[in-house]
């Protein structure tokens, strides 16, 4: 059966409506007016910006403590270890075989070089190394056209550092944290009058 | 205070605004955009240091000397070899993609023992080789009982299949794919001559090629390559003339200096005819059979309008260029790399003899036949061609019970391929050793996954069509394969040894050191992507007008047209389906969708009722195929012109189902005075469907 529609007790639900709204209105005056929308305001911008960058990376140490500062102090410099091959492309981080010109054997007492010696050196395996720039392969970048600038200019000076920073991964990009985005790139072309164009970097 | 349902909403919206003043919405927006840029399945090229090994890409008829590049062992490009004189840095459409094939989803993972129609299972190697052994010992001693087909022109792994057939008691079952050198070592020994035929390219000056697709799917057809890039400086005068007499405007055609349409059946009768217009012109030879030739020349030269639709004027215009030309060469061959009768090649080669070319610098040879690895091994152009050998399968008259195919697809790839296949049916064992899942492969009781160039050693004596005898060698990139692969050869080795005969080696690398040695090369200067080369050779050659005469006028057949396949390196070749990169450079005029398109010049599709875009049916031979009509003034009067190599049935998603299988509609004749098969000169019938 069909439920007949009334105007009239349309309008009277309406009006019912209507007073327990107004109702709760007055209610609220008395519970805060604004106030929890600004708790809610204010409880994102802290989670935004202090719980989220930690949620969203996770954290990872190198296999080995590699100390830059160690090697320095030696006199060695960047391009002593992060070398450009015969083909002009760039090696990025040394591989075993220049490690173990130097640590074929233990030559020092820091465990760590111990480590490298007994795990990676003897056995042939290469050191899974966290590498804190790469960039994606769509991306080409050549170390060789920017080699008049200064390592630091780029990557962080490391020549004082001891321990190797913490590598934060982010989670859902699988990228390091520290990985160069385009905007950076971008930027520094345009400051130095060089082309944006896609297909300077994206081949 | 208490939080009502009002006061709640007021606390999530205050969030999500506070939200916007955070990183989290724009840096998870870019940090998805990158995730989304990095799906499980795409490649990736591990990150590491180029390096470059020299290999023997055979995955092309001829064979490319390679680098290929590597990183930690692992191939991911292939570029043409600089250091190799032939090549000279160049590299083909197939080969250039080698890299990609290593990886193709159409390899064989393992052995495979057929288990039901279309079902296959996986199997041990060690069982997979006891298999083979179980299934020859019993057939051992019995003539006829044991054939091999070979689809590898110029590997040592001949010697071994004909050396173990041979010890097998079956020296007459080797057969092999039926390339143009088959033909025209066949068509030189009309001649007079013994050997190989060479073509000297590079040293010549004017450079007319009868059917041969030089520029792109005949021969050494980089090397051809470069010695046309070599005389047409980009920018400067081109010294030296190259001139096309084909069915189609091919590749080779379209960057010709001339391209003259000649349709298919009146290869012999061109060339012939153009024999008279020298002659006429004042050439002579001092040949015995001279007297008889010209006569045959002609009666060509009468036929001669008719049968090609050309003007003899034109014809006159190419004698006067050939006459004025220092170092004048003719190449002979099919359009689509074979088929043709050894009359076809003896016609056009002919010309060599006339113009006195043979033997000199720019001209014609004759290369003599290679020592051997393996003494007990046939000769080559003493094989039989497979097409022969099927036939009689499929009659009776060759009853074998063991069919050995070593990287060849005879199911696919030969004149009436339907009928191929059924034949093959009637063999009770066939084994299949092939790199790839292919239409042959799929019909064989066992499948002997074979290597990849890259993971094998493997050698190329004369590819067809070198000036001079020339011998290329490589090895393994890959220090271990991809996939559970065995080389062929070992496995034939081994399975020789088990049924008690031995062939004096234990491995393929072994053969192919001995081949080095026997031919005075160094093998590692070889695997570097050199090369050995022997002295040219000229031989006294007959005009072989004795054979030319035999030759049958064609039947003319007002409702037929003649069939002109198409062949493109690019799109694969009659071992290999069109490499997945390369299906993109396939045109819309020749395939659309599923199907492939005909060419026919305005005049020919007139006379057969057809318009753009119609569908029809190419028959023949009881076999049909069906195609959209393209209209194309790039084709010869009253041929049809179609691409080879489509119509995949095997292979893997991306080759398979397109277009539709040529070689069903090839049909074969016997070629009168020869008996060898041939189907070059096929004609079908077009009808709308």
């Amino acid at each position: 059966m069909k439920t007949q529609f009334s105007v009239a007790k349309f309008d009277q639900k309406l009006q019912e409506r209507w007073g327990e709204v107004m109702e709760e209105k007055k209610q609220c005056k008395g519970c805060g007016g604004a106030l929890p929308f600004v708790i809610g305001f204010v409880a994102a911008v802290i989670a935004g910006w202090v719980l989220f960058p930690d949620l969203i990376y996770s954290k990872k140490t190198q296999p080995i403590r590699f100390s830059h500062k160690v090697h320095q102090e030696q006199g060695m410099e960047c391009s002593s270890c992060h070398t450009f091959r015969d083909d002009g492309s760039y090696a990025g981080l040394p591989t075993n075989e220049k490690c173990m010109e130097c640590h074929a054997d233990v030559v020092g007492s820091d465990p760590d070089e111990a480590k490298y010696v007994e795990q990676y050196a003897k056995t042939g395996k290469e050191v899974p190394w966290l590498v804190y720039q790469y960039q994606p392969d769509n991306v080409i970048f050549s170390h060789k056209a920017h080699e008049s600038f200064e390592c630091k200019s780029c990557h962080p000076d490391m020549s004082k550092n001891d321990t190797p920073p913490v590598y934060y991964q982010n989670r859902l990009s699988g990228y390091s944290k520290q990985t160069m985005k385009m905007w950076q790139c971008e930027r520094c072309h345009a400051e130095n009058g060089v082309s944006n164009a896609c297909h300077v970097c994206h081949k | 205070m208490g939080l009502d349902r009002r006061g709640f909403v007021k606390f999530v919206v205050g969030g999500v605004a506070g939200t916007l003043f955070t990183p989290v919405i724009w840096q998870g927006l870019d940090d998805a955009s990158i995730w989304s840029q990095n799906w499980g399945w795409i490649p990736r090229v591990p990150k590491g240091e180029v390096k470059t090994k020299s290999a023997l890409s055979k995955l092309c008829p001829s064979g490319c000397a390679v680098k290929v590049k590597v990183i930690e062992g692992k191939p991911f490009a292939a570029v043409g070899n600089a250091a190799n004189p032939m090549s000279k840095g160049g590299v083909c459409p197939i080969c250039a993609g080698g890299a990609q094939l290593l990886y193709s989803p159409a390899r064989v993972k393992s052995p495979m023992k057929k288990v039901g129609e279309g079902k296959f299972e996986a199997i041990k190697w060690e069982d997979a080789e006891a298999l083979l052994v179980e299934k020859l010992t019993p057939l051992k001693g019995q003539e006829g009982k044991i054939a091999a087909i070979s689809g590898d022109e110029t590997g040592s792994a001949n010697e071994v299949l004909s050396a173990l057939l041979s010890g097998l008691g079956n020296a007459g079952g080797f057969a092999v794919m039926p390339g143009e050198m088959y033909t025209a070592t066949r068509g030189v020994k009309l001649m007079g001559g013994n050997g190989q035929p060479g073509f000297d390219i590079e040293g010549a000056d004017l450079v007319l090629m009868i059917g041969a697709d030089a520029l792109d799917s005949w021969g050494t057809s980089v090397a051809n390559l470069k010695a046309f890039a070599a005389s047409h400086p980009t920018g400067g005068a081109a010294t030296a003339q190259y001139i096309y007499a084909g069915p189609t405007l091919n590749n080779t055609a379209s960057v010709c200096d001339k391209w003259l349409a000649v349709p298919p059946t009146a290869t012999a009768t061109f060339s012939l005819a153009l024999a008279h217009a020298l002659i006429e012109a004042g050439a002579v030879s001092s040949a015995a059979d001279f007297a008889e030739y010209k006569a045959l020349a002609a009666k060509a030269a009468a036929g001669f309008e008719a049968a090609t639709g050309l003007k003899a004027e034109a014809l006159k215009e190419l004698a006067a260029k050939i006459k004025a030309a220092k170092a004048p060469l003719v190449v002979a061959g099919a359009s689509f790399g074979q088929g043709a009768g050894a009359l076809d090649f003896v016609a056009a080669a002919s010309l060599n003899v006339l113009l006195g070319r043979v033997g000199q610098k720019g001209g014609m040879t004759v290369l003599g036949a290679a020592p051997k690895a393996i003494a007990s091994a046939a000769d080559r152009e003493n094989a039989k061609d497979a097409a022969s050998l099927l036939a009689q399968v499929a009659t009776g008259k060759a009853a074998p019970a063991a069919l050995l195919i070593y990287e060849a697809n005879p199911a696919y790839a030969l004149p009436q391929a339907a009928e191929m296949a059924k034949a093959m049916g009637n063999i009770a064992f066939k084994v299949s050793f092939s790199t790839y899942m292919d239409e042959t492969a799929a019909l064989a009781d066992l499948i002997l996954p074979a290597p990849h160039p890259y993971e094998r050693y493997d050698d190329a004596m004369n590819p067809y069509g070198v000036a001079k005898a020339t011998y290329l060698a490589g090895k393994p990139v890959l220090k271990q394969p991809v996939l559970d692969v065995k080389d062929p050869v070992d496995v034939l080795l081994a399975a020789a040894g088990k049924l008690g005969l031995s062939l004096g080696f234990e491995t393929y690398a072994d053969v192919i050191k001995a081949k080095a040695k026997a031919l005075g090369a160094d093998f590692d200067a070889l695997a570097a992507g050199g090369i050995w080369n022997g002295e040219p050779k000229g031989g006294a050659l007959s005009l072989g007008a004795g054979a030319l005469a035999k030759a049958a006028p064609a039947a003319a057949d007002e409702k037929a047209v003649a069939l002109a396949p198409v062949t493109r390196l690019a799109y694969g070749s009659a071992t290999l389906a069109t490499p997945p990169a390369n299906l993109l450079n396939v045109r819309d005029t020749e395939l659309k969708g599923k199907d492939l398109f005909v060419q026919l010049n305005a005049a020919t599709a007139k006379k057969l009722g057809v318009a753009e875009g119609n569908k029809v049916k190419l028959s023949a031979g009881g076999a049909e195929v069906k195609a959209l009509v393209h209209v194309n003034e790039g084709v010869a009067a009253n041929t049809a012109a179609i691409l080879l190599g489509f119509g995949r049935s095997a292979w893997d998603e991306f080759t398979k189902g397109k277009g539709d299988n040529v070689y069903k509609i090839l049909t074969v004749s016997d070629e009168a005075g020869t008996g060898l098969k041939v189907w070059a000169g096929s004609t079908v019938t077009v009808a709308k469907v």
